[in-house]
């Protein structure tokens, strides 16, 4: 006899696969996605069973009465970091679960969480740049090296801005933005402007260190994601690797030899 | 004595600001921007607190990584967020980038040197001392701030959007 076909169990694993991978892409460990997921199933009366690596999911539905199962492969689109998604989507596979949502208000919230909008661009600039005037603090700048490190940080991030509107790759694209910091920072050790120059062009480039993927890197290897863990540190390792290469590139250029 | 605490306030001042700076780089949510510059801000005094008592780095980071974690817990039950949300912005000054990149400062200078052996052990060791500090780092960094969910388990933790 064939099994009843739920009519729901397509539409829920596109769901489920789009919530997964936005949370991916946005930024949370795989442990936290893995359990949102199958809050989110449970509150569809599904079981979810999912194999998440970094680029694409594979994910098998099991319709509990029919024992029909579904299964679709999805790739994830190139990560960036909200943490505004990850929020709002942890907190609503909760309500969902406490107030037995069903597919469409999941649905709708899901398609609401995603158009959301960030931070004005403008805002975010101003913002990073003094964190990095933060970190020249930290290493024992003075306020002059604070400066160069914060014109530095503006200069990179627009660079950043500049290499994503050509979609270029990703290391290539830190790379650029490594070499331009350094550079602007590295005219500040050419004219010896402030207490320690070679600090500002230190901490000029800290910004783009990809401090999320290698504390998640961590974070899945706790939590026994140990391949997601090595993926996401050797990601951030080249990351690094691009980072330097900048920065050598600015000394060579300039002839400096003060790291 | 005064003025090395004012030296460690300025300190943890810029830790909160450059805390918020990455929080805003991730798109926090509103209402979290106190949280985080305040979590930021007490993860840099710690920090630099314990550094001033003569404890290494990585330790240091680790005490202030474990308060984060133990902070986290009430702040999650007032902001009624997720605790990873204002918790990983806090940290993120603590990354050791600036370790990471000494590390391949480092191999480019024993790779592009064809100068004596000795002076080839010392870049050796320049190598491994920044790379595994960068390691280190990073699991102290981890492991403090998911420790108390780690110990305290899902019954305490329940209550909280997870």
């Amino acid at each position: 006899m064939k099994a009843k076909r739920n009519p729901n169990i397509k539409l829920s694993v596109d769901l489920l696969l789009e919530i997964c991978s936005l949370m991916m892409q946005s930024g949370a460990n795989t442990k936290r996605v893995v359990d949102t997921i199958n809050r989110f199933a449970e509150a569809l009366h599904l079981e979810s069973h999912a194999l998440i690596s970094h680029k694409s999911i594979i994910m098998t539905l099991l319709d509990k009465e029919t024992h029909y199962t579904y299964t679709v492969v999805t790739q994830i689109p190139a990560y960036h970091a909200n943490f505004w998604i990850v929020s709002e989507i942890s907190i609503s596979s909760w309500k969902a679960l406490d107030r037995n949502w069903d597919y469409d208000e999941i649905k709708s919230r899901v398609e609401q969480i995603k158009n959301t909008n960030t931070y004005p661009f403008i805002l975010i600039l101003g913002a990073v740049s003094l964190a990095d005037a933060g970190f020249a603090n930290l290493f024992g700048g003075d306020y002059k090296n604070m400066l160069i490190a914060f014109i530095a940080t503006l200069g990179g991030m627009l660079s950043v801005k500049l290499a994503n509107s050509f979609h270029i790759n990703a290391y290539i694209r830190t790379y650029f933005a490594a070499f331009v910091a350094s550079a602007i920072a590295g005219l500040g050790v050419i004219f010896n402007y402030g207490l320690h120059p070679e600090i500002a062009l230190a901490t000029s480039v800290l910004f783009l260190v990809p401090g999320l993927a290698l504390v998640n890197s961590f974070n899945d290897f706790l939590n026994n994601h140990i391949l997601n863990g090595m993926v996401r540190f050797i990601n951030g390792f080249l990351l690094v690797l691009s980072i330097g290469l900048g920065i050598i590139s600015t000394m060579l250029l300039f002839n400096l030899n003060t790291l | 004595m005064e003025i090395i605490y004012t030296g460690i306030l300025e300190n943890a001042f810029w830790s909160g600001t450059a805390a918020l700076g990455f929080g805003i780089l991730f798109n926090i949510p509103k209402r979290l921007i106190p949280t985080v510059f305040i979590l930021g801000f007490i993860a840099g005094f710690t920090k630099f607190y314990s550094l001033q008592n003569q404890y290494s780095i990585v330790v240091a980071t680790f005490f202030a990584s474990l308060l984060v974690g133990f902070l986290s817990i009430p702040f999650a039950k007032r902001v009624r967020k997720p605790i990873v949300v204002f918790s990983i912005p806090a940290i993120i000054p603590m990354i050791p980038g600036y370790f990471a990149y000494k590390t391949i400062l480092g191999i480019r200078n024993f790779t592009l040197t064809n100068t004596l052996d000795t002076q080839q052990q010392n870049m050796l060791n320049h190598i491994f001392s920044n790379g595994f500090m960068t390691i280190f780092i990073l699991f102290a960094i981890t492991v403090g701030v998911s420790a108390p969910m780690l110990i305290l388990g899902k019954d305490m933790t329940k209550k909280l959007p997870d």
